[in-house]
């Protein structure tokens, strides 16, 4: 693909999100991003991972942090701004990617072949992914996803003017529960496909 | 209680809560509630035209007593010039050291006659930590202090965060040994009418007695991290030289003299009557007629939002203080000690550190220093011991946690931005005890020597 390509995925857990973000990789043929960005930075820092991942994708506490002089003493918005910048430099670099979450259809908005993208899900449904997946009970799986997007939304919003899942921050939203995994990523590709002026818009 | 008195204690309430949650600015909170202060409490409710021409206090800066001091005490209430204008000077003489290099040159050369040792630099930078704060800012210190350990720990492969954490404790105890060492000592020697030299033999000799407890404390439960380096000449050959930092020769020279000079004003000015506000506009001018073409590199720098934080902040604070509610507090303290002196100090002290390991030790400083003034003249006490007793807590509580300095927090920021993020847990873990230990020096030191 000559022309860069960036797709966000911001996603309700339970949703397939994830999964979906790393077969449009796959059917793309471009880079993936998630959590794993952290060991690559660890890596370039030379640090151990461990130090990053019980901060990754939070929100700064409010009233236990401080900010002198524009330094904040939050971990949580430290590692933020870390991801941010290294996002910036991956895009700023000319590569495609995908990415899930950390605020990238914001931190990336002015690169023009950036592509936000919402996806979520039936409750049932995204209930029965989360029960297979982490092997609990549908009590857990409830509390599971209720806290992690408590968590997500909290960090979104922190960082993001525009509210998480509001559609007028993505271009599309979709409800992946409706096509399943395989058809959404079908859908999606022949979206991004238009989009990128790959397919002829009429 | 008055109508004046409870919206001094509303707005002041307010202006704590806003600070605490970042949601806006401080200096925009401090100088927003401030301005509420003298339009609602004392234009509103005490119809006091004259209350808000003291509380402006501009008439203090054109009294020669306020440049060339005859040893009078200082008329508290208002806004205190002489802090504003001496942390101003200052901040300007630290940015011109700055630019010149002199804080990197100096750790690096520190590292340097050490050896590149990685105890024997833990060591060092606690001293040097400690000795620099005494005479200039905490976050400066730490800023450089921070930036250069991350990177001798890149290259001699040690763990920063305890030797950050230990410099970070050092400033903050360094700073509690001088008058111009730490904001609330400025405020408490301004208001109270006390010299450098007040300082150094009575706070500045309880901080070197609890550093030296310190640095062993720090040695024992540290220096099994930081013993696990293995470093090979290579690592030796990538350090960079000490002179290698200086960006500015004759500059560095200059900066260095206007240092020195300040230093000796400072020392002396008990002596030659010169009050902080004449030494830091004087060292402001200097480094400024002496930077030329860096003049708006350096006052760009200048943390312009700190002065107008404390601007609006002793603003606020003289609402309490005229309306009568810091005297109600100081009575509060008075009738829960009972009347016991030492009861008293331990309150002062201990209640001063806990409140300033958790919220800005700035504000409760400039609240508390009319209270001990009041407590001082209603139970017979000596100022001395209150003011000493607030010094160190104020100072030192603020150690505790991550957010009770600004040191800590750029200090714990650093860390983070090079991949070491310090939580509440790790930090607390070695700073608090260190913190009680002190504490628990200063409350014996005082009880035992000035009651």
């Amino acid at each position: 693909m000559s022309k860069q390509l960036i797709i966000s995925i911001s996603r309700e857990y339970g949703s397939g999100g994830h999964e979906i973000a790393k077969r449009l990789s796959e059917s793309l043929g471009i880079s993936f991003y998630d959590r794993n960005m952290l060991d690559e930075i660890a890596n370039e820092m030379n640090v151990d991972v461990a130090n990053f991942h019980k901060y990754d994708e939070k929100r700064k506490k409010p009233i236990i942090s401080r900010t002198v002089r524009g330094h904040s003493n939050s971990p949580e918005e430290i590692i933020a701004d870390i991801q941010f910048d290294y996002l910036k430099k991956k895009a700023d670099s000319g590569e495609s990617f995908v990415i899930v979450g950390r605020c990238s259809e914001y931190v990336l908005r002015e690169y023009s072949g950036m592509i936000p993208i919402f996806i979520i899900g039936d409750e049932a449904e995204k209930i029965n992914r989360v029960k297979a997946v982490r092997n609990v009970s549908e009590s857990e799986a409830i509390s599971i996803m209720k806290r992690h997007d408590k968590t997500r939304k909290a960090y979104h919003n922190y960082h993001c003017p525009n509210k998480w899942g509001d559609s007028r921050g993505y271009e599309i939203s979709i409800n992946s529960s409706k096509l399943g995994i395989d058809h959404t990523v079908d859908l999606l590709v022949d979206f991004i496909n238009i989009r990128m002026g790959n397919v002829d818009k009429t | 209680m008055t109508a004046a008195s409870i919206v001094a204690i509303i707005i002041f309430v307010a202006m704590f809560i806003l600070i605490i949650t970042e949601k806006i600015e401080k200096q925009i909170t401090t100088l927003c509630c401030g301005a509420l202060t003298l339009i609602f409490v004392f234009g509103v409710c005490l119809r006091d035209l004259g209350a808000i021409w003291d509380t402006i206090n501009l008439s203090a800066i054109v009294n020669p007593e306020f440049w060339h001091s005859t040893g009078a005490e200082a008329e508290s209430g208002g806004i205190d010039w002489s802090t504003i204008l001496f942390l101003a000077g200052m901040m300007i003489m630290v940015e011109g050291m700055a630019r010149v290099g002199f804080f990197r040159w100096l750790c690096m050369l520190i590292a340097k006659l050490v050896h590149y040792k990685t105890i024997p630099i833990f060591i060092a930078f606690m001293c040097m930590s400690f000795v620099l704060a005494m005479f200039i800012d905490s976050i400066t210190v730490i800023l450089f202090l921070a930036s250069i350990t991350i990177e001798l720990a890149r290259l001699l492969k040690f763990p920063p965060v305890p030797m950050i954490l230990a410099e970070i404790f050092c400033a903050n105890l360094g700073g509690s040994a001088t008058m111009c060492g730490d904001p609330p000592n400025i405020i408490i020697g301004t208001q109270l009418g006390y010299t450098f030299t007040d300082f150094i033999t009575h706070t500045g000799l309880i901080a070197i007695i609890s550093f030296a407890f310190i640095l062993v404390y720090f040695y024992l439960v540290m220096h099994k991290e930081l013993s696990v380096n293995s470093v090979s000449p290579e690592d030796f050959s990538n350090l960079p030289s000490p002179s290698s930092a200086i960006t500015d020769k004759t500059g560095f020279i200059i900066n260095t003299i206007i240092f020195i000079a300040a230093v000796v004003l400072l020392v002396t000015h008990a002596t030659t009557h010169l009050t902080v506000a004449f030494i830091g506009v004087a060292v402001a001018a200097v480094t400024l007629i002496t930077s030329g073409k860096h003049i708006p590199e350096i006052l760009k720098k200048v943390d312009y939002k700190t002065l107008l934080f404390f601007t609006g902040l002793f603003v606020v604070v003289a609402g309490l203080e005229k309306t009568g509610v810091l005297e109600i507090i100081a009575k509060f303290i008075q009738n829960i000690s009972g009347g016991n002196i030492y009861l008293m100090v331990a309150i002062i002290i201990w209640i001063s550190a806990i409140a300033s390991a958790f919220i800005d030790n700035i504000p409760f400083a400039a609240t508390m220093v009319p209270v001990i003034k009041a407590l001082s003249a209603t139970t017979g006490v000596h100022i001395d011991v209150l003011a000493w007793s607030l010094a160190m807590g104020t100072d030192v509580g603020g150690s505790a946690t991550p957010i009770g300095a600004s040191a800590n927090v750029v200090g714990t920021s650093a860390a983070a931005k090079a991949g070491h993020p310090i939580g509440w847990g790790k930090y607390c873990k070695k700073m608090a005890p260190a913190t009680i230990i002190v504490l628990v020096i200063s409350t014996i030191f005082i009880c035992a020597f000035y009651l």
